[in-house]
């Protein structure tokens, strides 16, 4: 190494700090679509493949294009395109090259079922910086079970199969639910088996972001309860070390509750600060998940940069007015390991700051887990 | 051929980004730089190379121009530019210009 020319590895990516400090919009999150192919018995946000309604709402590649531009001036590094399932959009490739070309570090996530050789010629020769692929299942029962969607399951394997004949990395991960947790020591062996790094699994089910009663309802009855997740997690070495070395050594859990937010400000969280989300018809969003009324913008009628240096300051200054969610939640010292945020607080009782019952109930279940070991 | 008298271009298969005054280089295609995911930042002196990579200066052109810019000895200068873009060329991130290309 001649010094002159320095590696970047992301995790420890200097210009972090800085743009953090200064606003730099880095990181980017886009759902081409709500749309999918699947009909998932957890999902938060699929629409029918075949809703033409949603279809004609959808954000333009020539709006696409607009907002990277935007971004690009802004300082933007990265772009994740997910969806909905991203690779329904006919013009996907179109969006895809796009990105790379304007020098943006771009990750896919998608369920693999619709990946054809044209798509793998292309991430071969683009590569993604990561190819996200969830597992539901390691048989076409368990699959289709969560799936809702015959033939689900062979055009995942196929899709897989043909990324690993050309070589194309991907990471498999996981989500952890009713339906499938009597076969998520298989799902393991198989994500492990195929792709680098320790097994990602998510238990924590989001709630739909347009209220639907019977969807969430559904998804409700596939959570699993604190105590199954705190077996699941602690049964799992890496999570279980991961879990010990960024919260136990960093929070002291269950030794002393220490108030850091005096100002009951509501985003305690990094939402807005370096990264944000653009749905699939321009709404812009401080996070993926944050669906109330008052904290989206519309991208259709305002500007990019008015999102950004004004609304999203005026959402972040936010304050909790009630009183169980000041004491209970933002003083709370557990609260790294609970589901609970203004956005998730919202998806499941409409308030930004309520407090929420089952939420803390796993908060504590985990404390109480990972103390027991300590 | 002598390496100094080597004209090199920046790849094609890449995007340079300035952002927050970091010359950042981020490798397009599969086979530039050592990982997919990889991406390169240079300091002033990197910098001042790779803004004289342009597909028509020479090496030697190039050398002299730093020496007018840094203090040292030719030598040196000569060693540490021949290294640098031996690395570069090792990534992929410049290519050879072969001659007739070059008017």
């Amino acid at each position: 190494m001649s010094g002159y020319l320095e590696e970047l590895e992301l995790p420890h990516f200097h210009l972090w700090e800085k743009t953090e400090e200064k606003r730099i919009p880095l990181s980017v999150e886009i759902e081409l679509t709500e749309r999918c192919n699947n009909n998932c018995i957890h999902c938060y946000i699929n629409l029918p493949a075949d809703d033409e309604e949603a279809k004609k709402r959808e954000l333009s590649f020539e709006e696409i294009r607009e907002i990277v531009d935007e971004t690009l001036q802004m300082g933007c590094l990265w772009w994740l395109i997910t969806g909905g399932e991203p690779l329904l959009r006919e013009d996907f490739a179109d969006i895809y090259l796009y990105l790379k070309k304007k020098g943006l570090l771009t990750s896919v996530f998608t369920n693999a079922t619709l990946i054809t050789p044209e798509l793998v010629s292309l991430f071969k020769k683009y590569p993604p910086r990561e190819l996200e692929i969830t597992v539901y299942g390691v048989t076409e029962k368990t699959y289709e079970r969560i799936t809702r969607t015959p033939g689900s399951f062979e055009a995942f394997r196929r899709g897989i199969n043909l990324l690993q004949k050309e070589n194309v990395p991907f990471t498999l991960k996981a989500m952890a639910l009713r339906s499938n947790v009597s076969e998520l020591e298989a799902i393991k062996a198989f994500c492990k088996s195929l792709s680098k790094g320790p097994f990602r699994f998510d238990p924590f089910l989001h709630l739909r972001l347009r209220p639907n009663g019977k969807r969430n309802r559904q998804i409700r009855n596939e959570r699993l309860s604190s105590q199954e997740i705190v077996a699941i997690e602690l049964g799992d070495k890496e999570r279980k070390k991961g879990l010990l070395k960024q919260i136990c050594e960093e929070k002291k859990i269950g030794q002393e509750t220490v108030p850091f937010n005096d100002n009951n400000q509501l985003f305690y969280c990094g939402a807005g600060k370096a990264s944000f989300a653009i749905d699939s018809y321009g709404f812009f969003k401080l996070c993926s998940s944050l669906y109330h009324p008052d904290c989206v913008y519309d991208l259709r009628k305002g500007s990019l940069r008015e999102a950004w240096e004004k609304f999203v300051p005026q959402v972040r200054a936010r304050t909790a007015e009630n009183k169980e969610c000041r004491e209970r939640c933002l003083h709370c010292s557990l609260i790294n390991l609970c589901m609970w945020c203004p956005a998730t607080a919202y998806l499941e009782c409409g308030k930004l700051d309520k407090w929420v019952e089952d939420f803390c109930q796993i908060a504590h279940a985990r404390a109480e887990g990972l103390a027991n070991i300590e | 051929m002598d390496k100094l008298e080597i004209i090199y271009a920046r790849s094609h298969d890449l995007v340079e980004r300035e952002i927050e005054g970091e010359l950042i280089i981020v490798p397009l295609t599969s086979g530039i730089g050592d990982l997919e995911d990889e991406l390169f930042s240079l300091n002033e002196i990197g910098r001042d190379v790779w803004a004289r990579i342009d597909g028509k200066r020479r090496v030697s052109q190039i050398v002299k121009e730093l020496e007018k810019i840094y203090d040292g000895e030719r030598e040196k200068i000569t060693a540490d530019v021949l290294g640098f873009l031996a690395e570069l060329a090792k990534r992929k991130l410049i290519v050879e210009e072969s001659p007739c290309q070059v008017t």
